[in-house]
């Protein structure tokens, strides 16, 4: 064998035994299955980032009502008037020049502006821009979280664009109790109850003369938790989701599933002095402004000495409540813009259809190849098949995902490597018609056909590659196996099937058999 | 083997028939595609709610549409799916309110959804349910374990898990008798049967995309397309002549035409599989447009002093054997894929089978021909040397 023989061997031999390691044992952790045909949800999601910049501006409003009273500056009221915009109205004229030291010391992030008795503070563009993104992140870190709680193989979450997520999960055959679970802002309060439950909001409103007081507000009970009617709670939380430092599922006094908690120092105390305070009266357990469940205090209830939220659980809801109170509340609203659910049983059955007609598929044209080609399509056969093998030894490395569009890039990449090997032989055929001998055919078969095998493959790798930078979840998983098996398709059907050409053919042979 | 000697066939005298031929297809698609049927998106674009449920017994389309009528759905296409008559694609047509949200209407195509499943169950089960049992065709694995594991401590996971996944494999548990073979202890059989029992239906998928996001595909698939089209005209016109790109583009262009008017007057959806079927039978098409002009770039060194028409036809000749050996693999993949591929790849695998028919004419018929034209148009006729 020749020395350059030699080394197109071992080339061969590597780049096919790597690809051999990289794919074998061929299961699920080596080549991904996607979710079209392993099963699973897809979610979109949208981060309603606007939620988080009126809660900035909440917190800023009240932290303002409070300096400017440490200050002695007088206003009438400070209001939210619009997105990131706060109006303090009735400041005096000479109070003025003191306002604006107080902005200019502790609203950094704002403009300010004066019109009038009337002083405005708009968030910087900028800021808003933070608080979106931050939202976003913190959104994504929460649902991360939560889906991690719940115990889902490989999830897959991912930012997209500015204010969107995908969430991936393989698997899972409950979409409605996900959607659910990731959906709830979890937001949990313990409220003081005022009045209430009462059947609608007048009712409760009598002991006030219809009034709203200004440090209540209105909130209706769970309906799922068997809470119907409406309460008069505070509007101030006597401890938050945030206070607290372990959640359990248990059972209430009745055997009903429900969740224990305790509290962090801060919390505790605080909880400790309010429950002391009120005997008698009801507490309200809020979860998204939702009335869980107002139990009435009994007694002091001592800082390390927590509780339990009861309200008609069933076992998986209970779960469901402290996987998202450990994974914590989400810090803005989100909504579904696409859902997706593809039971297991349809994916296994699109992997079994595709898996055999991808089978005769190859069979077929294998067949069609050897009975034209003669041992020269055998030559094409295992080329084909190293194809293939490469293929799987390079979705196994780039850990690239296969899905049904996929397996379409797949077939174009088979029926181009067929054609490459078409093209060699029948230009080896033509070669020969012209009574060059068995050698110089062949070597001018594929020097001739090679420049149309190489433009028409860069051609089809270079617009793979445009699909996938602008294209989408199935088109890129089309671009991608595509643009793999074309680039192998270069070195099994040209550099390969060469290579076999020269072991397997004499250099004195008078006929080949194509 | 070969199929002919290098024929010797004057593609290109028809070239002007051909041309007609072209235009009067492409008339059609758009007209089809404009004025008639047009093209039907699919669920990936915004377009509602896409269900494939299971039922325990056969049924037909006909009984199925008349359910859905019963309850002010008739509108919605039904169509029987695989060979067992067991299977059906349902997609909700009903109008949505567009006026309200993006939420409310991605809900509403929700709910729609909801309320096609409830109307295929009918009254199924729900004496079943009142009494507390679970229907084994639609519990989780989770739930079944828990259930299983009150009764079997210790091995509720595992018979849970056994369970699902037979129904994985069959779709939908159609009988008792069907647990009997995948090693449940008799017992647990025994609970099963009397703690639970089997619904009608199974729902498969259910796939609803929202009106911003299925814009969203929409723009994305076509800027995708778009720069994927220039990338190819580019290249080729570095590598060959300007008019190359350009008439291999003109053909790619014919070839997204005709296949997707064909494609829309079988009433067939375009999802985004579709739209991957649509760049592969470009990508065909290009492969066969660039062998043709490759050999023509050759055949213009050896042939020197020969019209570019003569050279052309010459080019398609030889190329021929291969156009046909080549297309023929494919037809015979793609056929494989159309019997056997089940229904998901079904509407692929039919878009295939006439791209790839449509992509060997449009090769010959259009692309070498728009660079005569392009040439006649563009190029200073040449003064002959004495």
């Amino acid at each position: 064998m020749k020395k350059n023989l030699q080394w197109k061997v071992i080339l061969a031999l590597v780049v096919i035994g790597g690809a051999i390691i990289l794919a074998y044992p061929f299961n699920d952790t080596k080549i991904k299955r996607g979710l079209d045909l392993k099963g699973g949800i897809h979610l979109v999601l949208q981060v309603i980032t606007d939620d988080s910049i009126n809660m900035e501006t909440d917190q800023e409003i009240a932290r303002l009502e409070e300096l400017f009273k440490k200050n002695g500056i007088t206003f009438q009221k400070a209001i939210k008037d619009g997105l990131g915009r706060i109006s303090v109205q009735g400041v005096l004229a000479d109070e003025e020049g003191k306002t604006r030291d107080l902005f200019g010391q502790y609203f950094r992030d704002w403009d300010e502006s004066f019109t009038g008795d009337r002083a405005t503070l708009a968030l910087k563009p900028l800021v808003i821009q933070l608080l979106r993104d931050q939202a976003v992140v913190q959104a994504k870190e929460t649902i991360q979280n939560r889906i991690d709680q719940f115990g889902v193989a490989e999830p897959l979450i991912q930012r997209q664009g500015s204010d969107k997520i995908v969430v991936e999960l393989p698997g899972v055959d409950n979409p409605d109790r996900v959607k659910e679970l990731i959906k709830v802002t979890a937001v949990l309060e313990w409220k003081l109850v005022k009045a209430g439950p009462a059947p609608d909001e007048a009712t409760l409103l009598q002991a006030t003369n219809g009034q709203l007081p200004e440090d209540a507000e209105i909130l209706k009970g769970d309906p799922k938790r068997g809470q119907g009617g409406f309460y008069l709670v505070n509007k101030v939380a006597v401890v938050t989701g945030k206070d607290l430092r372990t959640v359990r599922r248990t059972q209430d006094e009745w055997n009903n599933p429900a969740v224990s908690f305790t509290l962090n120092t801060d919390g505790g105390a605080r909880f400790e002095q309010v429950t002391g305070d009120n005997i008698g009266k009801q507490i309200a357990i809020i979860l998204d402004k939702k009335v869980q469940s107002a139990p009435g205090i009994e007694s002091k209830i001592m800082r390390t000495q927590g509780g339990i939220i009861r309200g008609r659980f069933t076992v998986a809801e209970a779960d469901d409540l402290i996987v998202v109170l450990k994974a914590g509340a989400l810090p803005a609203g989100i909504k579904y813009l696409e859902e997706r659910t593809i039971g297991p049983a349809l994916g296994a059955d699109s992997v079994r259809q595709g898996l055999v007609a991808g089978l005769v598929a190859i069979l077929a044209v294998m067949l069609f190849m050897v009975f034209f080609y003669r041992l020269s399509g055998l030559n094409a056969v295992v080329a084909l098949i190293l194809n293939v093998v490469i293929l799987f030894g390079a979705l196994a490395y780039f850990k690239a995902t296969l899905t049904l569009p996929g397996i379409a890039g797949i077939i174009l990449a088979i029926g181009m490597s067929v054609d490459a090997n078409v093209l060699i032989f029948e230009r080896i055929k033509e070669e020969s018609a012209l009574g060059k001998g068995v050698a110089s055919s062949i070597s001018l078969g594929f020097s001739r056909a090679f420049s149309a095998i190489f433009d028409s493959n860069l051609t089809t790798i270079i617009s793979a590659i445009f699909l996938f930078q602008f294209g989408t979840g199935p088109i890129r998983g089309y671009a991608v196996t595509l643009t793999i098996s074309l680039v192998a398709n270069l070195f099994t059907a040209v550099f390969i099937s060469h290579l076999l050409f020269d072991l397997t053919v004499k250099k004195t042979a008078k006929r080949l058999s194509i | 083997m070969q199929f002919f000697k290098t024929p010797s066939i004057k593609f290109l005298k028809y070239k002007y028939v051909a041309l007609a031929v072209t235009g009067l297809i492409v008339l059609a698609g758009v007209l089809n595609v404009t004025v008639f049927k047009g093209l039907k998106l699919g669920v990936d674009f915004g377009e509602g709610t896409l269900l494939r449920i299971m039922l325990k017994a056969p049924s037909d389309e006909g009984a199925i549409r008349d359910l859905l009528a019963s309850v002010g759905l008739g509108k919605s296409l039904v169509q029987r799916t695989g060979v067992s008559g067991r299977e059906f694609q349902i997609r909700a047509m009903e109008t949505v309110n567009t006026k309200g949200s993006e939420e409310d209407q991605l809900e509403a195509h929700e709910a729609l959804a909801d309320k096609i499943i409830a109307a295929l169950r009918g009254d199924d089960g729900k004496a079943e349910l009142a009494r507390g049992l679970v229907d084994l065709n639609t519990v989780d694995e989770r739930t079944l374990s828990s259930l299983l594991e009150k009764s079997f401590p210790g091995s509720g996971p595992e018979a849970a898990q056994r369970v699902i996944a037979h129904r994985n494999a069959a779709g939908i548990i159609a009988d008792f008798g069907e647990l009997s073979g995948i090693g449940l202890k008799p017992e647990v059989t025994a609970f099963l049967q009397n703690n639970t029992f089997l619904g009608k239906l199974t729902v498969l998928s259910r796939e609803t995309v929202g009106p911003q996001v299925g814009a969203d595909l929409r723009r994305k698939a076509v800027q995708a397309t778009v720069w994927s089209l220039i990338g190819m005209l580019i290249y080729i016109a570095l590598r060959f002549k300007l008019e190359y790109g350009v008439a291999a583009i003109f053909t790619l262009a014919q070839d997204v035409l005709i296949t997707t008017s064909i494609y829309s007057f079988t009433n067939r959806e375009i999802n985004l599989p579709i739209i991957a079927g649509i760049l592969t039978i470009v990508g065909f098409s290009t492969n066969d447009t660039i062998v043709i002009f490759d050999r023509v770039r050759e055949n213009q060194k050896i042939m020197r002093g020969k019209a570019l028409e003569e050279v052309m036809n010459v080019s398609i000749n030889q190329t021929l054997g291969r156009t046909l050996i080549t297309s023929g693999t494919v037809f015979l993949t793609v056929g494989a894929l159309y019997f056997f591929g089940g229904e998901v790849i079904n509407d692929f695998a039919f878009l295939m089978l006439v791209g790839t028919i449509e992509g060997v004419y449009s090769t010959i018929y259009l692309s070498c021909p728009v660079v005569l034209f392009w040439q006649k148009l563009f190029k200073p006729k040449k003064v002959r040397r004495r």
